[in-house]
């Protein structure tokens, strides 16, 4: 029987609205396929085996917390990160998740703080927040898949990226990476991040299949590469409800 | 001169909102500031006011200080639940006052927001500031949790005068206790250690120190990050608790016994006490408001005297009985406070039916994905006993997936956007021997209110 490695990377601490969603969207959505799945909470103190786990996910923190795992994912776990990242694993990154990863973050009163440096890029802070309902045009290739993803961004940071980094998507609406340049997340080898916070996986179930298989498929090949496909009704009906009420722009909210 | 066009301007909008039936509670306040911008200082001046925020409780606690003052007999306004923003309250003593701004009460018991607390407070220049507790609530509206923990800080360092009433359980009140020279009387539960793991409280919005950020340890819970917590970093430790609750005897859907200690000086000082509100979470109101209650130097026996005969308010559990059929109404606005109300179920033992009411407009917080912070999981402990769920409201499809994948068979699940619908099927359907529980968001509590005081006569929320 597959069976898939999931490590949450700061889980106690990392757990901004309902980050934990996409864990219980990916756990859920192996067991119902019959693959088996080990989550491994790993927290500040804790070590971190890049060669073990299939899929990485980190979530966002408030300040604070961002300020807490500073120092163990920068200095301690940071080559170890790195190593996993460069070696294909799949990585699940949101918003401070997603930022931690890049260069640096500079904030509103020009204090820079020296993050990861795993993917070549980085955030500005600014004073308004941008906070809303969002819709991105996946810019991957989904096989026929719906590619629209829908979900809730929140932040401060204004990310940019290198030019060797291709964004996640498209924004159809909402901010995205900085509410300028209409992308939003970023792409490098098999580490897909996103301001996208909460429940993004759950309700974008083609999304979180496409992580599954990038996974089963580094890990065995072609052999469990491809997901049968389950009934997702509920799934499809959250997802449609909200992206056509957004897109018919009846509901979304500029902050 | 313009005081008093102010104060007719304002009545007169109370009156004519009330008479449409809107029963807008932050028109008047407004029109009222326009035109005499100091009309709240003014007012508020003239009566002793005590003030609360916090993120959940503030209503229930101002409820029950209302009740110990009413046993009292000391005549008092209240602002109006969701009325808490500075223009609600402006509203609250405008509606107490006569045209001359004179009142015939004389304390106001004020709930605030907790953004809108470092204006208001001020403002009032309260006797006492109850703050409850501090959860993450609506990052959306409120921006980060030590954010408004810090507004809170900074209004009541503008209150010098006042005592603070505050939670020791609580790691980010007693933080501002420590912080501000104001005399504090902490309240706090001293003999209850939560039989939940560890793990089920891992999303506890303060597991790490204030002042080290070292992991904070406990030697007792209750829930949430709430509970007897040291930091081994620093020695920041949960303060002792003058008013406590020293023993749980009950705790059930009518009600808890308890027993409490009013004050640390007394010499028979454990108190039997019913607190006639379901779960751990209104122990904490009860605590908070006997500690206000205390600080007013109001006899124990009254304290004592108002929980036991205290009801709840407007969607703070709200009990129908009508022609055999029972409905529970319990507003859910964030992970903690809806966590406690799945808590509260486990202790029913008859068959239920559960309608969820998500909306997510500005005052439910436009972001849903705090449905994911919830234990939804424990509902499949409840297999046996949940007959339905129906999802209802604007995001009633994501709190249905949210439902699956808490392992929740989707055969059992239904959507409706219709709410009548569900209200009259759920009504319908329902036998005698099951109970319905009726769980909306603030704005959908609004509607489902309606609907359901339509069939059964409730009353109107601003009576």
């Amino acid at each position: 029987m597959p069976t898939l490695e999931i490590c949450h990377l700061y889980p106690d601490i990392l757990n901004l609205y309902g980050d934990r969603g996409n864990i219980i969207s990916l756990k859920m959505r192996s067991l119902w396929r019959g693959i088996d799945v080990n989550i491994h909470n790993v927290s500040p103190g804790d070590a971190f085996y890049p060669e073990l786990y299939d899929i990485v996910f980190m979530g966002g923190g408030q300040d604070y917390e961002q300020q807490i795992i500073h120092e163990d994912i920068v200095k301690v776990k940071g080559e170890a990160i790195k190593e996993a990242i460069e070696n294909n694993t799949v990585f699940l990154c949101i918003c401070g998740g997603f930022q931690v990863l890049g260069k640096y973050y500079k904030s509103s009163d020009g204090k820079e703080t020296e993050f990861l440096g795993a993917i070549d890029l980085w955030t500005i802070g600014e004073k308004k927040r941008l906070a809303g309902n969002i819709v991105v045009e996946l810019n991957l290739e989904m096989h026929g898949k719906d590619t629209r993803v829908a979900g809730f961004e929140n932040h401060a940071g204004r990310t940019y990226l290198g030019k060797d980094v291709k964004p996640l998507g498209k924004v159809l609406t909402g901010y995205g990476n900085n509410g300028i340049d209409g992308f939003e997340g970023a792409v490098y080898k098999n580490t897909y991040c996103t301001y996208l916070h909460g429940s993004l996986l759950p309700k974008n179930p083609d999304f979180a299949d496409y992580l599954l298989e990038a996974a089963l498929k580094k890990k065995y090949g072609g052999e469990f590469s491809k997901l049968f496909e389950i009934d997702d009704t509920l799934e499809k009906l959250a997802h449609d409800t909200v992206i056509n009420r957004l897109l018919k722009g009846l509901k979304h909210k500029n902050k | 001169m313009l005081f008093t066009l102010a104060m007719i301007a304002a009545k007169f909008l109370i009156w004519f909102l009330r008479f449409t039936g809107s029963g807008g509670t932050t028109l008047p306040g407004r029109l009222a500031a326009k035109i005499y911008p100091g009309i709240l200082l003014r007012l508020s001046g003239k009566l002793n006011v005590i003030l609360i925020t916090g993120t959940n409780g503030k209503t229930t606690t101002g409820r029950i200080i209302s009740r110990i003052l009413e046993i009292n007999d000391i005549p008092h306004l209240q602002n109006r639940s969701g009325a808490n923003l500075k223009s609600g309250i402006t509203t609250a003593f405008i509606e107490a006052a006569s045209i001359r701004g004179n009142f015939s009460c004389i304390m106001a018991v004020i709930e605030s927001d907790e953004a809108a607390f470092k204006t208001v407070a001020p403002l009032l220049s309260p006797k006492v500031i109850v703050v409850t507790n501090f959860f993450r609530d609506q990052l959306d509206r409120y921006g980060e949790l030590l954010t408004t923990v810090q507004n809170v800080k900074t209004g009541i360092s503008q209150c010098p005068n006042a005592v603070l009433v505050l939670n020791a359980d609580d790691s980010l009140s007693s933080y501002i206790g420590r912080e501000v020279p104001n005399k504090v009387i902490y309240y706090g539960i001293d003999g209850y250690n939560s039989s939940r793991s560890s793990a089920d409280i891992a999303g506890a919005d303060a597991s790490n120190c204030i002042y080290c950020t070292e992991k904070y340890q406990y030697s007792a819970r209750t829930y949430g990050h709430l509970g007897h917590f040291f930091c081994p970093g620093c020695g920041f430790k949960r303060p002792e608790a003058s008013v406590a609750c020293i023993g749980v005897n009950r705790l059930s859907l009518s009600g808890s016994d308890v027993a409490l200690r009013f004050d640390e000086y007394e010499v028979n000082n454990s108190h039997s006490v019913q607190i006639n509100l379901p779960g751990l979470y209104n122990v904490y109101n009860a605590l908070a408001a006997s500690a206000c209650a205390k600080a007013l130097g109001v006899p124990t026996g009254t304290i004592i005297d108002a929980l036991g005969t205290f009801e709840c308010g407007f969607g703070r559990m709200e009990i129908i009985e009508h022609e055999g059929r029972h409905i529970r109404l319990i507003l859910i606005k964030n992970p903690t406070g809806f966590n406690q109300v799945i808590d509260y179920l486990f202790s029913e033992k008859k068959k239920m039916v559960i309608a969820f009411f998500i909306n997510d407009n500005d005052a439910d917080g436009t972001d849903i994905s705090w449905l994911w912070d919830v234990d939804i999981e424990l509902f499949r402990d409840l297999r046996n006993l949940v007959v339905r769920f129906y999802c209802g409201g604007i995001r009633a499809e994501d709190m249905a997936v949210r439902l699956k994948y808490a392992g929740i068979d989707p055969g059992l699940i239904f959507i409706e956007k219709n709410m009548k619908t569900i209200i009259e099927d759920s009504i319908r359907l329902l036998s005698e021997d099951e109970t319905l529980f009726v769980l909306p968001t603030y704005t959908a509590m609004l509607e489902v209110r309606k609907l359901l005081g339509t069939e059964f006569n409730l009353k109107e929320f601003w009576k």
